[in-house]
């Protein structure tokens, strides 16, 4: 009777070992995105707009803008066309 | 058919994909001074042009960032601009601008003259409906429009530098008045147009742009997003 809840203990914890944790890529993955928030902004605006659909202003659009970019892009300077 | 790809090619905005950020909602954002100020003409001529209309072009640049909120007007993108491949002292009104937008594979495969035509289809017109008011078409001073757009021209591998492309559209302000009036079709008014192009950094030089009637941009709504009520969007 001891030896066979015994067995089940052990089974029991290999299964949640094997089937239950994160491999090692899993957790590569969660620690390169600890948040499941981009920005604080980012933040803000869902917790503004829970419920519902989303209201969105300029700034927000701007925001957007800014953090979607890429860095400082390689483009043609406005004085390469114009002249003042 | 290029006009069908295109509308498969340039897909959803950055803008409006990437809306899930905010500030508080109370602050209404006044646009950015995107003007040339007057005193940095360097003839009378461009400095007279940018004080007498120095309220027009503020009109602009604020109808442009909340109407037309997927483009953003450089610093100092509005000004009356002498076109560097004119002789003398020729003055356009100038606007250049960078539009946010996700390059879809499709819109990257195309010629680079197809993604200036495309791009001249989309925005030039329309833009200069919003730049020429009678008052300028009037003025003898002023001698033409340029559109500047930028784009970018394909989604950046992963540690590379974003690199985009740019057509500038150089209209006479006959033609521009023809178009207004309607006695010129979008396809006259490219074919009447001087277009340069860059890819990056590196001039292409002149194209010549096909263009076809393209609603885009009066039809489009960034999800979600209302303009303020005291601005004319029409």
């Amino acid at each position: 009777m001891y030896g066979k809840h015994w067995r089940s203990v052990v089974m029991g914890t290999a299964l949640l070992l094997a089937g239950g944790c994160a491999s090692g890529e899993e957790w590569q993955t969660w620690r390169s995105n600890t948040s499941h928030f981009a920005s604080k902004e980012h933040y803000d605006f869902s917790m503004k707009n829970r419920s519902g659909a989303a209201t969105v202003t300029r700034q927000d659009v701007a925001l957007a803008q800014n953090q979607n970019w890429f860095g400082k892009a390689v483009t043609v300077d406005q004085g390469q066309i114009l002249e003042r | 058919m290029i006009t069908m790809r295109l509308g498969r090619a340039i897909v959803g905005l950055a803008a409006a994909a990437t809306l899930a950020l905010a500030l508080d909602p109370a602050s209404a954002a006044d646009a950015p001074d995107r003007v040339l100020q007057p005193d940095k003409y360097t003839s009378d001529k461009g400095r007279a042009l940018g004080q007498k209309y120095q309220a027009a072009l503020r009109d602009l640049n604020t109808k442009i960032y909340h109407c037309m909120p997927w483009l953003d007007v450089k610093p100092e993108g509005i000004g009356f601009y002498k076109p560097k491949h004119l002789d003398g002292d020729v003055r356009y009104l100038s606007l250049n601008v960078n539009v946010d937008q996700q390059p879809a594979p499709e819109f990257t495969r195309l010629s680079v003259q197809d993604r200036v035509s495309s791009m001249f289809s989309r925005y030039v017109p329309h833009l200069l409906r919003s730049m020429a008011t009678n008052d300028l078409l009037k003025d003898p001073n002023l001698e033409g429009f340029t559109v500047i757009a930028s784009w970018l021209k394909a989604q950046p591998a992963s540690g590379q530098q974003a690199v985009m492309e740019t057509a500038a559209a150089f209209v006479p302000k006959a033609l521009v008045a023809n178009f207004l009036r309607g006695q010129a079709t979008v396809a006259q008014l490219a074919e009447g147009a001087y277009v340069m192009a860059w890819d990056g950094e590196t001039k292409l030089g002149a194209m010549k742009p096909r263009a076809w009637a393209d609603d885009f941009v009066l039809t489009y709504k960034v999800a979600g997003y209302t303009p303020d009520p005291k601005i004319n969007c029409n």
